[in-house]
């Protein structure tokens, strides 16, 4: 009797979790690095129809969103000119240390030295391999080059590795462009054909018409699936007064 | 007891079903390679009545509707551009094929990911399977060839959730495998929504019914024998 309260209500709450990734999205059109989060749909489970229908006759339990993972797209560069600033162009990430002792991948190139010249990015997680820039040597003049070689005039310094793992959308997010390895993404591993690009920052790879169209989508879809909660209510109300 | 009564309670029990399983397609009108359900109504045999006292046969009575069976739609929808490198759609008929732990499943949500071990899998983590059942290396770009993907033709296909069917497969389907595409869900929301209020009026339209039987039967219980008015 209640299944299709249920079944309809599940639509809306799926696509309020569209709603709700579209709405990270936006706010992260200015983050560097940022990646978009994809949503994926699936029906539910179907059970039998009840005592007055067929016994071929099923009905479904509605829909579900999950996050399937993050795109995988490339950002529009930007042309910052500053020297510790690095784009990734192709896949894979920057590899950090996090405070926590466990490595973070990310693909936000804005990076900096603290007092020791240690390369860090914006959080103050250092580069892995580390990389120090000496004290005598100014920042505007470290190289980096496509390959990720580090250099001050002749000296080379280190190189930032570009690593990427089997399943980049089962990394676990923690926080707007940091992720961490998890069993299911698999362990890291060098990036082919990818190179960085120094002077410049990736910016965030949300498509804005693409995502305001979805949410106009989720929009709509969400009204559609209220709509049908109150058909249904309707017809409780109607059994209800069978009996008046 | 008045057969009228419980003809119209079977409709109403009808619409019910009819309303939940459109309640399930609007709810999935964004689930990629979504099937939309079309509810088969059938009649009850219908009773032949007999005037009680000669036996003259008098004619047939309907007694009422119930839910037949559920036919799923199966044809394709249209696909739209998604960009992904790992999203795949067919053009035509056919199946993707997953083997997950109940056995092969087929499905045609082509929204896949690679695992640890750089298989393509789907989102509940199954592999996709191959034209010879194998599964598919995810390339070092991540990205697969939609050639790679086995596409069957599957009878009996039925829905068991998670965009999943379950069915015989027999080969080759005629589809085409498109990478960076999606298949929209096969839900038509306005036809949907257009279905959703036609069985609320006949759902409402048994209430008037039994309320009018009701009615009927409670002046012959109560009026029945008094005189005058």
């Amino acid at each position: 009797m209640l299944e299709g309260l249920y079944a309809a209500s599940s639509g809306m709450e799926a696509q309020q979790n569209e709603f709700n990734a579209i709405s990270n999205d936006m706010s992260n059109l200015n983050t560097p690095g940022y990646q978009a989060t994809e949503v994926g749909f699936q029906d539910l489970l179907y059970s039998n129809g009840g005592i007055s229908t067929g016994t071929h006759v099923v009905t479904g339990a509605g829909s579900s969103s999950t996050i399937v993972g993050r795109s995988q797209a490339q950002g529009a560069l930007q042309h910052t000119g500053r020297s510790l600033d690095v784009a990734i162009e192709g896949d894979g990430y920057l590899q950090v240390r996090r405070p926590d002792g466990s490595i973070g991948l990310t693909r936000n190139g804005a990076l900096e030295t603290n007092a020791q010249g240690q390369l860090l990015n914006q959080d103050g997680d250092p580069l892995v391999p580390p990389i120090t820039v000496p004290k005598d040597v100014d920042a505007d003049q470290v190289t980096i080059s496509s390959t990720g070689t580090v250099t001050a005039g002749k000296r080379t310094l280190g190189r930032i590795q570009i690593v990427t793992v089997p399943a980049p959308d089962q990394l676990q997010p923690v926080g707007d462009s940091m992720f961490s390895v998890t069993a299911g993404s698999g362990a890291t591993r060098p990036a082919t054909g990818s190179g960085l690009q120094q002077g410049a920052l990736e910016g965030s790879n949300v498509e804005i018409a693409t995502a305001m169209g979805d949410m106009i989508n989720a929009e709509r879809s969400y009204q559609m699936s209220s709509q049908a909660v109150q058909y249904q209510d309707q017809m409780l109300q109607i059994a209800n007064q069978l009996r008046k | 007891m008045d057969a009228g009564l419980y003809i119209a309670a079977q409709g109403m029990l009808a619409e019910q079903v009819r309303q939940t399983q459109l309640s399930n397609d609007l709810s999935n009108a964004s689930t990629p390679g979504y099937k939309p359900d079309q509810a088969e109504q059938q009649s009850f045999d219908s009773l032949l009545l007999q005037n009680t006292s000669t036996g003259q046969p008098i004619g047939t009575l309907q007694t009422g509707v119930t839910i037949d069976k559920v036919v799923t739609d199966t044809s394709p929808a249209p696909l739209h551009s998604t960009g992904r490198s790992l999203d795949f759609g067919i053009a035509g008929d056919g199946y993707f094929a997953v083997r997950t732990a109940q056995g092969v499943r087929y499905t045609r949500d082509g929204q896949f990911s690679s695992n640890a071990a750089g298989q393509l899998v789907d989102s509940q983590g199954d592999p996709v399977l191959s034209q010879s059942g194998a599964t598919i290396p995810v390339g070092a770009k991540g990205t697969v060839a939609g050639s790679a993907l086995g596409v069957f033709t599957v009878s009996g296909a039925a829905k068991q959730g998670d965009n999943l069917f379950s069915g015989a497969a027999s080969g080759r389907a005629t589809g085409i495998v498109h990478s960076g595409e999606l298949e929209d869900s096969g839900t038509d929301p306005i036809q949907t929504m257009t279905d959703m209020i036609a069985s609320l009026r006949a759902y409402q339209a048994g209430q008037s019914a039994i309320q009018a039987i009701d009615q009927t039967m409670q002046e012959n219980a109560s009026s029945t024998g008094s005189l005058g008015g």
